[in-house]
């Protein structure tokens, strides 16, 4: 009985005792058994959550939304996604017999690893956010990510809850014929334009090929699209989020009113998506409204730190995110630093070159001082801003303690934008570097 | 005032990997030189002149999209043609590369037609034989010898190559484990170098924007700018690939 589990379980006790976690356990888990995953007794509510942008936010306000309405949650809250990460969350989660010991499971998965293992975790619903350029060395193709998330949704039969205002992850509802399908949309608010610069995907209709017609576009190819031959794109969402307030951080839904959590549209879409779940799962919406305006969001997602000024640390990790970073930075007006952290280890993929497809101009603003260039590719991020005619305002400090270090020193307020590996080290920084 | 004009084209299709930022590049460096630079993009169905252009630039897309613009790409043969016999300068990346050629083969054997101007072929390969990472390469072009960086990320193989743009120092080029990269003559560069191509390399940029005004106005020297950044950026790669 679960001598292997017995072991993962042990080693993972020993590790949290001396303050690590981590995927360890996982990795062990699955060396000494490939099907590792697959062993355990998942309970009836297993939701997964996947796409590129907002998976770990999202995940976290499901899982507080079923918490606050009674249920107990299993969920990855770090953001560990892969495979390695599934294994370690769900040994620490179970008896030892492989028992799940939780009402509910809430997982962010890889959109990668989610071909692998959706049959493994027995989802009773997916969740799918959006589909942008990111990775493209890891990754592969976007096109390739949706084809092999449409070939294990084929024969779902759960619930299945997408972005009604992604032509990319609409797709999908096409060819799940058994699952049930609940479309969440976000209707024209003050942020919705005609025409954009931003989006290089979903242009054209995945039925028949023809150019898609825009409506309105909210932020990088989402918004509402129908194509003028088949209709593809005239949906009925279930959620509709009928008008966004920016001034008040608030948002309306079916009659009532919800805090936006963070007020952006990214983020209004993250919040109907958790909506769209509270319904299919027939939950009152009200707790996850109790979620939006009191839950702290993970770490290195609008997280502040003290430093002589406040210092607002984001994860930045293509161009889409990191477009929605710098809207937010700039709409605030004060006079402020900014520090971009560009690494380009595994994680963050090797190839650099989304900053280019990203639209670093948004920095220029005379409210903009400085921008520091920091990390494995501090130069190619600081010719990346040169080429936006910022030159004059660049400085190159490759060390990350170092930068942290000028931007306490320069007693203003300040941004920084990290790349994934670069997100957790430098909020160590930070937390030590406040603390001085 | 001498001026420079760029046709760059399916602008809206072709721009996997941050190619644009190659139009950027060449804007910027020309109107440092006090010469005008305009850009007109052209995608599907529209209509523009290759010949009246100083420069065509085509960069790389997703396979999808590479389907989308090829008949229409195929139907300018003529007037590409033209182009190229009047001195047209040409920069071209990954797909754009390829379709300039015999052919690409797909991995199920299926052949669409390049515009056939050059006797390179590509064809596609498996899954582990992508080329994919950093790449420094020796350039060697209109008499100039030095080093370049870049990302490649293909599938596709290219073979019989007849002048290759350099000899790969680290990466793979044209074929998987391959010693040389991409294709240049005397007003055609083509590569799958990423990255994108001209931040890191200015010496590449500077040769481009020569070969564009060469047509319009011959030989033209063109001032020295402070290329402080793009060095070291080029430095930091080919330090961390060990290439001198």
């Amino acid at each position: 009985m679960g001598i292997r589990l017995q072991i993962v379980k042990t080693v993972q006790k020993i590790l949290q005792r001396s303050g690590r976690g981590g995927s360890f356990p996982g990795q062990l888990g699955l060396l000494m058994d490939r099907n590792f995953i697959s062993r355990f007794k998942m309970p009836a509510t297993v939701i997964l959550v996947t796409g590129t942008n907002g998976k770990t936010t999202t995940s976290n306000l499901i899982a507080e939304s079923l918490r606050q309405s009674g249920m107990t949650v299993l969920n990855n809250h770090r953001g560990d996604n892969l495979n390695v990460g599934i294994a370690s969350l769900l040994a620490g989660g179970s008896d030892g017999s492989y028992n799940i010991q939780a009402d509910a499971c809430v997982i962010e998965v890889d959109e990668l690893t989610l071909y692998r293992q959706f049959k493994n975790l027995h989802p009773s619903a997916l969740v799918v956010n959006n589909f942008f350029r990111d990775q493209l060395d890891r990754a592969g193709e976007m096109e390739t990510i949706i084809r092999k998330i449409i070939e294990v949704t084929e024969d779902f039969e759960g619930d299945l809850i997408l972005n009604g205002d992604d032509p990319n992850v609409l797709r999908i509802a096409d060819h799940a014929k058994k699952a049930r399908i609940h479309l969440y949309s976000v209707g024209e608010n003050a942020v919705s334009r005609e025409h954009t610069d931003e989006a290089s995907e979903g242009k054209f209709c995945p039925r028949c090929g023809r150019p898609l017609q825009y409506r309105y576009y909210q932020y990088s190819h989402i918004g509402r699209f129908e194509c003028p031959e088949d209709h593809f794109g005239a949906i009925e969402p279930e959620i509709l989020v009928d008008s966004v307030d920016y001034t008040t951080g608030t948002f309306t839904c079916g009659g009532r009113r919800f805090h936006s959590f963070v007020n952006a549209i990214y983020m209004i879409y993250n919040c109907a998506a958790v909506l769209t779940v509270m319904k299919a799962l027939g939950l009152d919406p009200e707790a996850a409204d109790r979620v939006f305006s009191d839950y702290v969001l993970n770490e290195g997602r609008h997280e502040c730190f003290e430093l002589s000024k406040p210092c607002e640390i984001n994860l930045i990790k293509n161009p889409t995110g990191a477009n929605e970073v710098m809207k937010d930075i700039m709409s605030r007006p004060e006079d402020k630093n900014i520090c971009i952290l560009l690494n380009d280890n595994d994680q963050d993929g090797h190839d650099v070159s989304w900053i280019w497809d990203a639209h670093f101009e948004r920095l220029d603003s005379p409210a903009t001082k400085t921008i520091i260039c920091s990390g494995t590719r501090a130069y190619d991020m600081a010719l990346r801003l040169k080429y936006e005619g910022l030159e004059d305002r660049i400085k190159v400090i490759e060390d990350a303690a170092e930068a942290v270090k000028w931007l306490d020193e320069a007693d203003m307020n300040s941004f920084v934008m990290a790349t994934y590996t670069a997100l957790h080290s430098t909020r160590a920084i930070l937390r030590r570097q406040a603390a001085k | 005032m001498k001026e420079l004009n760029i046709l760059w084209m399916y602008h809206d299709l072709m721009d996997l990997y941050g190619d644009k930022g190659n139009i950027q590049v060449l804007k910027t460096r020309t109107e440092r030189r006090g010469i005008r630079c305009s850009v007109t993009a052209c995608t599907i169905g529209e209509p523009a002149d290759a010949t009246d252009y100083d420069l065509f630039f085509l960069g790389g897309g997703a396979d999808h999209e590479q389907t989308l613009i090829y008949e229409d790409l195929l139907s300018r043969r003529g007037n590409i043609a033209q182009a190229l016999a009047e001195g047209t300068a040409f920069l071209l990346i990954c797909g754009g590369y390829q379709l300039f050629g015999q052919y690409y083969k797909d991995q199920d054997g299926k052949v669409i037609d390049g515009l056939g101007f050059f006797d390179y072929y590509t064809e596609a390969t498996t899954r582990d034989h992508r080329c994919i990472g950093n790449i420094a390469v020796q350039v060697h072009m209109d008499g100039c010898t030095f080093n370049a960086v870049g990302f490649e990320n293909h599938g596709g193989q290219t073979k019989n190559v007849s002048s290759p743009l350099g000899k790969v120092l680290k990466g793979h080029g044209n074929t998987y484990n391959g010693g040389f990269e991409g294709f240049v003559n005397d007003t055609v560069l083509a590569t799958y170098m990423h990255g994108p191509l001209l931040p890191k390399n200015p010496q590449i940029a500077d040769l481009v924007i020569k070969r564009a005004l060469k047509k319009r106005y011959g030989e033209t020297e063109l001032e020295a700018l402070d290329d402080t950044l793009e060095n070291k950026a080029r430095e930091v790669m080919l330090k961390r690939l060990r290439v001198q």
